[in-house]
């Protein structure tokens, strides 16, 4: 369940409540309005009783009053009778606005209204008229009509008070049920909705609890495997072959693997917290002056740092051993250093090897030349041994003097031969000037054999002058090498051709800054098949070789190793396309190079 | 004897071991015909009745081998005898020919070899 899933849920669980709430108010609020109706219904039905009372009472006064005055004759007895009187019209009014609503009511009002009114002018007034008069008004004819207006004025009264009672009464049975009815459907309201809410809650909340639970359980596999991934880190880093040290970015040494612990000398417990440049101490081979150690090289220029050549590592028992090394800084998320780790591995071995190989390729590559001489001075000797054999067996004095000849020819080539052969193995101890066209054209003469045995064509722009300082034998070895790889690469093709070229490169300022040095370019060039781009940046690894059984995968490794020792450079271009299929190999090399003497 | 003397054809890019070759034979009593490079020594091959032939290895254009291969083609049944500065040729181009020497080995040797390539002959030389 993710967080937008976990919300909605939680604002359905917040809000159905309160909606279902508010509902129930609303219908609550809705009934209660109804129900005060109803009351002020009854309230209206009791004003009515009340008023109809009030007018009852006032005739009644009003009676007496008379009766007390026809009785005695004192005008001080009709002092009720007239305030009734007044008051009488304003309450009968009263009570009709409150029975405004019912016309049956009203009729029986007009009734009240017209007997109060026949009884007053048919009896009130004629007896305080008699009365006053001083005459009698105790006729009984005319007491009885009083009596039958009362009784009418009284029946009309009752009638009223009676018809607002049972309104009253079946108002209160209303109300009754009304309370009763809301008070039903609130209760079966808050049971069903409570069923409901605690229904969709349940579910919910289940979605949500087992939510929880697949995040528990993906969170105790994740620091199963986060617990995992650290040990297999550990034992990575504890199995590796190279040392691994840890800084802080205070340069404190923190976690060393075992191999470095070995190379070092020091424990991990004794290292922990010391500076690295204490426990990993550095020297140049050659100087022997201390070397700044790559954690610091690493804090200094925030970035990563690689040293490889003539880096000695001091042990802690004093001896010494030959390392590559390589610090990269420690980021956190944010991209701040947090440390540096060192990393680094023996190559004193390595070191050994490679001079064994290169020792064993100066071998194979004589037994090459060895076997190309051989097959050079075997066919002049051949034409030799066998004029020798026909003298010796006899000959005229002209066919004597023309055998001679024709073995002086022979011998002569066999010396030119040798001589080439002289020149490529006298060494120099320093190096000396090297005219490029006057090497080249040696080497092609010697090789002369091996092109036409490989059917392939060798072309030459060579011009003559260009001169460049360095050791003859080894830049021999260096283009024996490439243009005998170039002839192997063209061999086969329709017109197979290598062309060899040089120009002079002269002093020039270079775009980053540099000064590009004066020298030679040399390029040898095939029309070969080409080679694949993904064995390009093999080509001058040891023991890669595109020959199979028949290259020792040493001669571009160890030319490179003397190009560079030259201070040149080589380069390879390669193209596998139908149409412009080929490899051009170009060696530049400097007209007064820094010789690297360690190089090889 | 020239009817009874027995053609050999000789292909050698060598100019001078040729030349040389070609008078030893026929101080031997061949009778030689003789070519430059692989390609008219086939044309040569295919024009004259050549009893046997004694091949260069290292030529330009073609090689001893190639040439072999193609004299194999058209006559299987004349002898071939490869004749090469180099010390080590391939067992596949070796086993194509009938007998392999390298140079060097000496005017006799190449006599005698090439004697016993042709049936029920006669060589001047012992």
């Amino acid at each position: 369940m993710n967080p937008a899933q976990f919300d909605k849920i939680l604002r359905q669980v917040l809000t159905l409540p309160i909606l279902v709430l508010l509902a129930a108010a609303g219908a609550l609020l809705l009934a209660i309005q109804s129900t005060n109706t109803t009351v002020r219904q009854i309230q209206q039905a009791d004003a009515s009783i009340t008023q109809a009372m009030l007018v009852e009472k006032l005739i009644v006064d009003e009676e007496s009053g008379l009766r007390g005055f026809q009785t005695t004759g004192d005008p001080r007895f009709l002092q009720p009778y007239q305030e009734s009187q007044a008051a009488l019209d304003q309450q009968l009014s009263r009570l009709g606005s409150l029975l405004a609503d019912f016309p049956a009511d009203h009729h029986d009002l007009e009734s009240l209204h017209s007997a109060q009114e026949a009884w007053r002018v048919g009896f009130a007034i004629p007896v305080i008229a008699t009365v006053q008069a001083g005459g009698d008004a105790s006729d009984i004819p005319l007491n009885l009509l009083g009596k039958v207006r009362i009784d009418a004025i009284r029946a009309a009264i009752d009638t009223i008070i009676r018809d607002s009672e049972s309104r009253r009464a079946s108002r209160i049975a209303y109300w009754s049920r009304q309370v009763h009815a809301t008070f039903i459907a609130l209760l079966v309201f808050s049971v069903v909705t409570g069923l409901l809410i605690g229904l969709f809650m349940r579910k919910r909340l289940h979605e949500v609890s087992q939510s929880y639970t697949r995040a528990q359980a993906v969170l105790r596999t994740r620091a199963d495997q986060l617990f995992a991934s650290e040990q297999s880190l550990r034992t990575t880093l504890s199995s590796i072959c190279d040392g691994v040290i840890a800084t802080d970015t205070e340069g404190h040494v923190g976690m060393m693997n075992e191999v470095s612990q070995q190379l070092t000398g020091w424990s991990q417990e004794d290292a922990h917290g010391l500076p690295i440049e204490t426990v990993f101490r550095l020297l140049n081979r050659n100087t022997r002056q201390p070397v700044e150690d790559p954690a610091t090289t690493v804090q200094r220029l925030n970035c990563v740092v690689h040293q490889s050549q003539d880096v000695l590592l001091l042990n802690r028992d004093g001896s010494e051993r030959l390392i590559d090394n390589n610090a990269s800084p420690i980021r956190n998320q944010s991209g701040d250093m947090t440390g540096v780790v060192t990393v680094f591995r023996d190559i004193t071995t390595e070191r050994q090897t490679q001079a064994a190989l290169l020792a064993n390729e100066k071998l194979a590559a004589t037994g090459r030349l060895a076997a190309t001489i051989a097959h050079e001075i075997h066919n002049p000797l051949d034409a030799v041994a066998n004029l020798l054999f026909l003298m010796e067996s006899g000959s005229t004095p002209e066919e004597t003097h023309q055998f001679l000849g024709m073995a002086q020819q022979e011998l002569t080539r066999v010396t030119q031969i040798s001589r080439a052969m002289l020149g490529l193995y006298r060494e120099a101890s320093a190096p000396v000037s090297i005219e490029i066209h006057e090497m080249l054209a040696s080497l092609l003469l010697l090789m002369q054999g091996r092109f036409n045995l490989l059917h392939v064509h060798v072309t030459e722009d060579v011009s003559p002058g260009l001169h460049i300082e360095g050791f003859p034998a080894e830049l021999r070895q260096v283009f024996t090498n490439l243009i005998s790889n170039a002839a192997e690469a063209a061999t086969g093709q329709e017109k197979a051709c290598v062309h060899l070229s040089a120009q002079p490169q002269p002093a020039e300022p270079l775009p980053d800054g540099h000064l590009q040095e004066e020298g030679v370019i040399i390029t040898v060039a095939d029309n070969g098949c080409g080679i694949p781009t993904h064995q390009l940046d093999q080509l001058f690894r040891p023991f890669f070789t595109t020959k199979g059984e028949n290259g020792t995968g040493l001669g571009l490794w160890v030319s490179q190793g003397i190009i560079r020792k030259h201070g040149g450079t080589i380069d390879i271009q390669s193209s596998t396309a139908e149409q412009t299929h080929g490899t051009r190999v170009s060696v530049f090399l400097a007209t007064k190079p820094h010789i690297h003497l360690g190089g090889d | 004897m020239p009817n009874r003397a027995r053609l050999i054809l000789c292909v050698d890019d060598e100019v001078v071991g040729l030349q040389v070759r070609k008078i030893l034979l026929e101080r031997a009593g061949y009778q030689v015909l003789t070519a430059l490079d692989g390609r008219s020594g086939l044309e040569v091959f295919a024009n004259e009745p050549i009893q046997a032939v004694i091949l260069d290895y290292s030529m330009p254009g073609m090689n001893g081998g190639e040439v072999a291969n193609r004299m194999r083609q058209t006559k299987p049944e004349i002898p071939i005898l490869l004749l090469s500065a180099n010390i080590a040729l391939p067992a596949e181009i070796t086993a194509m020919v009938d007998l392999y020497m390298t140079k060097g080995e000496g005017a006799p040797v190449l006599l005698r070899n090439l004697d016993s390539l042709l049936p029920a002959s006669i060589s001047l030389y012992p």
